[in-house]
């Protein structure tokens, strides 16, 4: 008989101690088993708990939580938007998505060492694969881009999977016309019994609601089912008739306040007022208002609150923090959030160019971040991988290994290109010392600077920008020389004389809009644009009148970025968007903005029509249903000074 | 008899395509009915729903591009219509929902007329954009 040497049965009571100790936490957390269900496969949809599937009667709001803005906002949305080139290859929404047709596939992505499911991925009919990232990553900023899909982690809870979803894109609760916004969170619920897959969703739209919305929806295995791709058969193809590619169809308030009232008139048993939604209504208490017992004013129930705290989630977008952070886009272009405003920078190997240049006392910490980014894209140093004297790239006939593996990184190019998208303060601010710091080969003569430009960068924009610049205004003097653009334009475009990190630079002017020199910048190989102040995420357009700017010259901006962006796949990604502040965007974040103001022009428009004065148009607030999201009651751009500017604008066009 | 079990399925599908992408009775006034007289401008035939355009003067007497929705492309080849059926330039006449957005050029189709050889779509058996 030969025993285990006791060494070794040490080694296994060790062992043991330490599995114990390993699954301590089991008791101090929530508990998750060592296990979890399986819930990858192929489901389809049990439509047992209601119609689903179904398209609810125009209007029909039973069991919202909606605020007034929400109300509003989905009454006045129509269904033919559908039919706009931005909004055709668009998936359904993730709060309806569980509840569209076509089935459902989970998958799991396992670590090929531990065998753990790092990742879930869940695909439906007609949307983009979803991943649950089971890793415990960290969720991305808040100037990060949405997605339909959102950015989604997941941790089992005893048996249930539980998600947390956030950046979303704007979009539907359920069908027929109830509306989110981008702000929404969405938790979830998955737990698997048997072959019934039960999901609890509550999805947090502090903007449209007043509580969370809870819904569930049962799947059931289907061993022999596959999900089917639904493919888009693409874009501006034009459903909605007429031959202008910018209509977005809505609806003025009120007017379509008969579909309402065209679907109660056949249900007797349905109260009107609980066809609204509201929070009041979502209650068994809610009774007692329709037996005259309490009036709905008074009455109060139990609600839950969001779990958003809205204002934060939206400022995060454009921290105020005083720093610099980097986010990488796409091709040779970084958004870097400069103190909340965003500067959209090219680097690589001829250099770096900036669009606009931040406030003013940030220029500083700018430019150590931008030194610091070239310093990385241009002068990283990468092992040799090429030993020999015929090396491509060898000069004469000696082999660069050695002076690769010995010389130190070039350093970063300089500062070519500063493009201003407008004279405002936030664009212009760093103008002066960055340009000063650049360098632009603008010579007199061999060796000489230009009297009075000098060889710092190039700084390029519209005329009336340096027209600006260059006049006093009241006490504040104009601009230093040095700060003032160097290379102006006139024209409809601006192409820039050359390439710059390899790709064509293309500035186009948006007239008439946020002022009278107002510039977009196309990065034609990279995919990106840079909107300036024209689009923010974060904000009303702030649309000076007494600069030139009105309403309308707003919406041509925008519709002219969307005619310029091409999106990748379900109208998303593709071509990205940097705003003057905000997150970084695509065409549909864009288009969502735009729809916006066009709704917003036409709602004060029909006001003025009617002879509504200044006074009667804010107290009929036309932007009541975008408010708490881009408005605001401080600071120096209000909801009532945007109401004013587009009502100035739309009646001092003529 | 397996056959048709499978092709009643994939009208079924197909029909739940179609119906997912947007809401008729959402989108158009489905109690109301408008005509117009034109010339086929474009007959896109697709999934989910084919399209007609045709110009057609509007209730001012505007000529105006019309984009007459209808049937995805398995409901209109089992009512006979085919890629081919309609050519550019065909004189028609098209009778539908009008949408709900005052002021859009956008029709649910009911009926098509051709008048030059009768072809007519809307009054036979399954001839219903649903």
């Amino acid at each position: 008989m030969v025993r285990a040497p006791r060494s070794s049965s040490f080694a296994r009571l060790l062992l043991a101690l330490a599995a114990v100790l390993a699954s301590a936490p089991v008791f101090t957390q929530p508990a998750r088993p060592a296990t979890p269900p399986d819930i990858s496969g192929e489901w389809r949809l049990e439509n047992n708990e209601e119609d689903t599937t179904a398209q609810p009667p125009l209007g029909e709001y039973l069991g919202i939580p909606f605020n007034e803005a929400g109300r509003l906002r989905s009454d006045t949305t129509a269904e033919s938007i559908w039919g706009t080139p931005e909004y055709q290859c668009r998936p359904h929404s993730a709060p309806h998505q569980w509840r569209g047709l076509g089935g459902a596939r989970i998958l799991k992505e396992q670590d090929p060492l531990t065998r753990e499911v790092k990742v879930y991925h869940i695909q439906f009919m007609r949307s983009l694969d979803r991943p649950i990232f089971m890793d415990g990553r960290p969720r991305p900023p808040a100037y990060a881009p949405h997605s339909w899909t959102g950015f989604s982690t997941g941790e089992w809870v005893g048996n249930t999977l539980k998600i947390t979803a956030t950046h979303f894109k704007d979009g539907y609760l359920k069908r027929g016309g109830p509306q989110v916004s981008d702000m929404y969170s969405m938790t979830e619920f998955i737990t698997r019994h048997g072959d019934l897959l039960t999901i609890v969703s509550v999805t947090d739209d502090p903007v449209y609601q007043d509580e969370p919305y809870v819904q569930s929806t049962t799947y059931q295995i289907d061993p022999t089912g596959s999900v089917a791709m639904e493919t888009c058969n693409g874009s501006s193809f034009a459903e909605n008739g007429g031959t202008d590619r910018h209509h977005v169809p809505h609806f003025l308030p009120g007017q379509n306040a008969d579909a309402r009232a065209e679907w109660l008139k056949d249900q007797s048993w349905i109260p009107p007022q609980a066809a609204l939604g509201g929070v009041k209504t979502t209650y068994p208490e809610y009774r007692a208002t329709l037996n005259g017992a309490i009036s709905e004013s008074a009455l109060t129930v139990p609600s839950s609150k969001s779990a958003i705290n809205l204002d934060q989630r939206i400022a995060a977008q454009a921290p105020r923090d005083g720093e610099v952070h980097v986010l990488p886009v796409q091709g040779n272009v970084y958004m870097l959030v400069v103190d909340g405003y965003n500067i959209t920078a090219s680097v690589g190997q001829d250099g770096v160019l900036m669009v606009n240049t931040g406030p003013a006392n940030m220029t500083e910490k700018l430019q150590a971040a931008v030194n610091q980014l070239a310093t990385m894209v241009e002068a990283q140093r990468t092992t040799n991988s090429c030993a020999g004297a015929n090396c491509p790239g060898a000069w004469g006939w000696s082999s660069p290994y050695m002076n690769a593996v010995i010389s130190s990184p070039a350093p970063p190019r300089p500062l070519r290109y500063i493009i201003n998208t407008s004279a405002s303060p936030e664009n212009v601010g760093g103008n002066e010392k960055l340009a000063t710091s650049g360098f632009f080969p603008r010579v007199q003569g061999f060796g000489t600077a230009v009297t009075n430009v000098g060889r710092g960068a190039s700084i390029v924009a519209h005329e009336n920008v340096l027209n600006r610049m260059q006049t006093p205004v009241g006490k504040q003097p104009a601009a230093p020389a040095v700060a003032q653009p160097t290379d102006t334009y006139f024209d409809e475009f601006h192409k820039l004389p050359e390439y710059v990190n390899g790709e064509a630079i293309i500035v186009y002017y948006a007239p008439k809009a946020t002022t009278d020199g107002d510039s977009i910048v196309f990065f034609r190989h990279s995919e990106v644009i840079s909107a300036g102040s024209l689009y923010s995420t974060v904000s009303y357009p702030v649309i000076e009148v007494d600069k030139g700017g009105s309403i309308q010259g707003v919406l041509d901006g925008l519709n002219k970025i969307l005619d310029l962006a091409v999106a990748e796949y379900r109208a998303q990604g593709g071509t990205w968007i940097i705003p003057g502040r905000g997150r970084l965007s695509d065409t549909a974040d864009v288009a969502s903005y735009r729809n916006m103001i066009h709704i917003i022009r036409d709602r004060v428009q029909d006001m003025i029509k009617k002879g509504m004065t200044l006074e009667q148009v804010k107290a009929a607030k036309p932007t009541l249903d975008f408010d708490r999201r881009y408005g605001s009651t401080t600071g120096a751009w209000t909801t009532d000074m945007f109401v004013e500017a587009v009502y100035r604008s739309l009646r001092e066009k003529k | 008899m397996r056959n048709v079990i499978l092709l009643l399925c994939a009208f079924v599908l197909v029909g739940g395509v179609a119906r997912a992408h947007h809401s008729y009775g959402a989108t158009y006034d489905t109690k109301k009915e408008i005509k117009l007289e034109g010339k086929l401008a474009q007959f896109v035939y697709r999934n989910p729903h084919s399209f007609v355009h045709m110009t057609a003067k509007d209730e001012n007497g505007e000529m105006q591009r019309w984009a007459v929705e209808w049937s995805g492309t398995a409901q209109l080849a089992n009512s006979g219509v085919q890629r081919d059926s309609l050519k550019v330039g065909d004189d028609i006449v098209v009778t539908g929902r009008p949408s709900r957005v005052p002021g859009e050029y956008r029709i649910l189709m009911v009926r098509l007329v051709r008048p030059s050889d009768g072809f007519t779509w809307g009054s036979g058996a399954g001839q219903v954009v649903d």
